[in-house]
């Protein structure tokens, strides 16, 4: 229980002792958690497609720009012909409404550009955010008030309005998915800058830090060994979070017309053409939202499996699967908890104690 | 002159656009099937009740001086009478110019430059008092002025001394161009010959307004009627328009208008998708509703049209109207007609008019004008690209053109989700070209910046989406704005985007403008499209076909080839 205890006071402290029984300690602790291992599998599915797209869509014979217009009811407003959207051995998930062009094939290239922009913008969000926080965190009063104030005003600006706004004035020239990555990247870093910063302020007071510093090392050298090593657990954990959040302000930004553009498929844009055709054929709405739903559920119950994995304190707020309902019963039952159950904070004596009670529950 | 030509077009560039929503306001699908006879539309049609319109765009600026309408509107023919209008007819028919307040349609004269009216015996205001030629005189005065501006160019391009005239408010005087010898006669003096005068005296400019009862900027919240219905109420600047009937209107001087219902409320503001529901619905009040502005999408007429009961409450229009490639020849490569034709050659029209909404929303087109007899429609296709293109012919003339490695041309288009210059519609393209070796490029431009930038000369693209659509249902303001090469507008809007200036071409617009016989000049427009057709400074796509639904009690549909939207002014709630 020893670990744990250090773990309590610093968290993330873990990870940075040199060796392998952090990381162990790490994957026992997803695996412990069923809804994290099966969302895992379905992240990996997903990444997976995206790679394959080109693969996949040869198995099927298909690709995502061919229009078919004889497999369309023309007098019909353009509605595919057959039952299911014109499912069937040629086109597996049915043909898109007036055009024909297959809706697999869109819907698996479309994952590469809602992953792909989301994991790009997700890295352009951490190290702006990494580099913000700590600058703040290490530098001079002076520099802590500025890169704090300008985080504040970043984490202020509304991010659809921004995003719109920004996406709108750079010439259509510049590649899309890549601008999209950018501006989502670069205006939503507010809140992992701000994390950081406090994290690294908390490491700051630890004895090795201060020790670090009184060995004579300098700033950059404490930041890289002795700093950043603690902030990967939230850092990674954030990032967790920040990936859904990101495909689902591609989707939003494309549903507006500002994201990628045709015939790029995005699962964004389909969902703003098959808006209108909810009635007439639900399948072309329910593809690009169940994909985008299945792809964002599993990215935050893994984000959340992650999480409590490296940070087992801050107990999880969903409660799907992570065996952490027993715990939650048992605890409320002993009434020892003074925070509750989903008290996020670090510090504190009932933290010390969930974690085990995690281990305890998931193991089961 | 400070109102220049220049102004006058962006005017006539709006124009357009409204004309469609006017088109819509009129909208009278040809009865096309024998569905809606079996309906209740086909019901002896009676007296009473009240109809309500339900629409996206309200009635704004409901001035008779202010409104830019094809053939006088649909809402506000109901109050406004003019001194010709549309006749009230399905299909065809309707596209005729007939006598509204006037006698007749008009006495050309001195070739056709001084046009001469008589008005009808008898005619009165909502209040009782008669109507007289002075009163439509200062009517089309009111319009030069700078604040009540918003209609159409023709009367200040036309009229001699109208580009110079500032309206009765700074000018008393009025333009000595439109005599009233008596109250019952006028006559405009034009500064060239224009046969087709009768069509533009539709438009609400040429209704009467009493110099008494004139308010300026707030005459639109209470015009005088001259029409069956009077304004009752006016929110938001037509938002809400309630109309009722005008007790002094008769119809033994309207042959056109049937006015049945006592009320008509218009309701606008909504979503497009919410007035279709609620027709489809039809419930309580929408039961006796329709729509002026309010076309079914391709999705709505997909689930439409797999209901028998709704289906029958579809009424089918055509406007006059084409949605087409347009090439501007300086910018390379499409200054070279070979790639101009090969782009023609490789266009799939099935699968562009399947982008536009289907074979019952969109009609291939090979001609400009669009493919109604008022047009003077020709049948030609200079450069056959079959129902779904010609990729080897296309590939030919681009190897003679010293492209055989393939060619990237970039589109441009507007991102309005119009089913017209929109995404769907370019990428459409985009894949009918790439069989035939084009790699296109997509630019799609917000809605007004494609429209500012396809009008600017300087600025205009290679090769974009347009679309057209006519004042009146003829080739003139169809083909002249868009080929006459004294229209080019160096810095201003131009709508010459092909920059064509041909002396026959010009010389041939000229003398069509002189006739005076409507149907001769129609054959000639006809004819003139065929000629500039086989230079490829466009590619026609489609013409749009309006589907409209309306409520389960509206009886008396009435769809000209005008408007291609139902006639208000025919329908019945009772």
């Amino acid at each position: 229980m020893s670990d744990v205890l250090i773990a309590s006071r610093a968290p993330g402290a873990d990870l940075s002792v040199p060796g392998a029984s952090g990381a162990r300690q790490f994957w026992r602790r997803l695996r412990a958690q069923r809804a994290a291992l099966v969302a895992a599998g379905a992240v990996a599915a997903l990444v997976l497609v995206a790679l394959a797209a080109p693969l996949l869509t040869a198995v099927e014979g298909q690709d995502p720009t061919t229009y078919h217009p004889d497999l369309v009811d023309s007098a019909r407003g353009g509605v595919p012909v057959g039952p299911f959207g014109g499912a069937g051995g040629e086109h597996w998930l049915g043909v898109e409404p007036q055009t024909g062009r297959d809706l697999f094939a869109r819907l698996v290239y479309g994952a590469r550009v809602s992953l792909g922009v989301a994991l790009a913008a997700t890295v352009v969000q951490i190290v702006i955010g990494v580099a913000v926080g700590v600058a703040a965190a290490l530098g001079t009063h002076w520099a802590d008030q500025l890169l704090s104030r300008f985080t504040d005003v970043i984490v202020a600006m509304p991010l659809m309005i921004m995003s719109l706004a920004l996406l709108a004035i750079v010439p259509s020239s510049f590649p899309r998915p890549v601008l999209v990555a950018l501006v989502i990247g670069l205006i939503a870093w507010g809140n992992i800058a701000k994390i950081v910063r406090a994290q690294t302020l908390t490491l700051k007071g630890l004895d090795h830090v201060a020790a670090a510093r009184l060995s004579g090392w300098g700033g950059w050298r404490i930041a890289r060994r002795e700093l950043l090593p603690g902030l990967a657990a939230p850092v990674i954990t954030y990032a967790a979070i920040l990936v859904p959040q990101n495909i689902t302000v591609e989707a939003a930004l494309s549903f507006l017309g500002v994201g990628v553009k045709p015939p790029t498929p995005s699962w964004g844009q389909m969902l703003t053409a098959a808006d209108v055709w909810y009635q007439a054929a639900p399948q072309y709405l329910l593809l690009p939202a169940g994909a985008l739903f299945v792809t964002v559920l599993a990215l935050t119950v893994l984000g959340d499996g992650v999480r409590t994995a490296l940070d087992p304190r801050a107990a999880s707020r969903l409660r799907v699967g992570t065996g952490r309902r027993r715990e939650a019963a048992s605890e409320g039952s002993g009434g020892t908890d003074p925070e509750g159950p989903g008290g996020a904070e670090p510090e504190g004596p009932g933290g010390a104690e969930r974690p085990g009670g995690a281990e305890r529950g998931g193991a089961v | 002159m400070r109102r220049s030509s220049v102004t006058a077009r962006r005017l006539a560039a709006v124009s357009v656009s409204l004309a469609v929503a006017a088109g819509a306001v009129a909208c009278g699908p040809e009865d096309n099937d024998a569905r809606t006879a079996s309906g209740g539309a086909s019901a002896k049609p009676a007296k009473g009740g009240t109809l309500t319109v339900l629409n996206s765009d309200p009635q704004q600026d409901f001035d008779p001086a202010r409104l830019y309408t094809s053939g006088g509107g649909n809402v506000p023919s109901l109050v406004f009478r003019t001194l010709t209008t549309r006749n009230r007819e399905d299909g065809a028919k309707g596209a005729e110019v007939v006598p509204d307040l006037a006698t007749d349609t008009g006495r050309p004269s001195e070739n056709a430059t001084v046009w001469t009216y008589t008005l009808k015996e008898g005619l009165k205001y909502e209040d009782g008092s008669a109507i007289t030629s002075a009163d439509i005189k200062y009517g089309i005065e009111r319009s030069f002025a700078a604040e009540l501006s918003g209609g159409a160019p023709y009367l200040r391009d036309w009229l001699i001394g109208g580009a110079d005239y500032q309206g009765p408010y700074k000018d008393e005087k009025g333009l000595d161009s439109i005599g009233t010898p008596d109250e019952r006669t006028i006559v405009f003096r034009l500064n060239k010959p224009e046969g087709e005068f009768p069509y533009l005296a539709t438009q609400t400019q040429f209704a009467p307004v009493p110099k008494a009862k004139d308010t300026g900027t707030k005459y639109e919240e209470h015009p005088v009627s001259s029409g069956p219905y009077k304004v009752v109420s006016n929110e938001n600047d037509g938002e809400r328009l309630v109309l009722a009937r005008n007790t002094h209107w008769s119809a033994s001087t309207d042959a056109e208008r049937k006015a049945y219902p006592d009320r008509i409320d218009v309701r606008s503001g909504l979503d497009s998708s919410v007035i279709n529901q609620r027709l489809s619905s039809s419930q309580g009040a929408d039961a006796a509703a329709v729509t002026t502005d309010t076309n079914l999408g391709p999705a709505e007429l997909a689930k439409v049209s797999g209901d028998e009961e709704l289906a029958a409450r579809v009424g089918t229009g055509h406007f006059g109207y084409t949605n087409y490639i347009a090439f501007n020849p300086k910018v390379k490569p499409f200054d070279d007609p070979k790639v101009r034709q090969a782009i023609s050659y490789a266009v799939d029209r099935s699968s562009v008019v399947n982008a536009a909404g289907g074979s019952s929303l969109a009609e291939a087109a090979t001609t400009y004008l669009p493919n109604q007899k008022s047009f003077g429609h020709t049948p030609y296709d200079h450069f056959p690209a079959g129902r779904s293109g010609n990729p080897a012919k296309a590939g030919e003339l681009l190897k003679e053109a010293g492209h055989a490695n393939g060619l990237t041309v970039t589109l441009t288009h507007s991102n309005a989700k119009d089913f017209e210059t929109s995404p769907e519609i370019a990428t459409a393209i985009q894949d009918a070209l790439k069989k035939a070796g084009i790699t296109v490029k997509l630019q799609g431009l917000e809605d007004n910046d494609y429209k500012d930038r396809i009008h600017d000369a300087k600025t205009e693209p290679g090769f974009f989406l347009a679309h057209w659509g006519a004042d009146w249902p003829s080739g003139g303001p169809f083909l002249a704005p868009i080929f006459d090469g004294r229209q080019i507008v160096e810095d201003g809007a131009n709508f010459n985007t092909g920059f064509l200036d041909d002396k026959s071409v010009n010389a041939e617009i000229d003398a069509i403008n002189k006739l005076t016989d409507l149907d001769e000049a129609a054959t000639r427009w006809g004819a003139l499209d065929k000629k500039i057709g086989e230079r490829a400074l466009t590619v026609p796509l489609f013409h749009p076909v309006y589907k409209r639904l309306y409520g389960k009690d509206v009886k008396n549909i009435v769809i000209s080839d005008w408007t291609g939207v139902l006639d208000i002014s025919q329908v019945a709630v009772k």
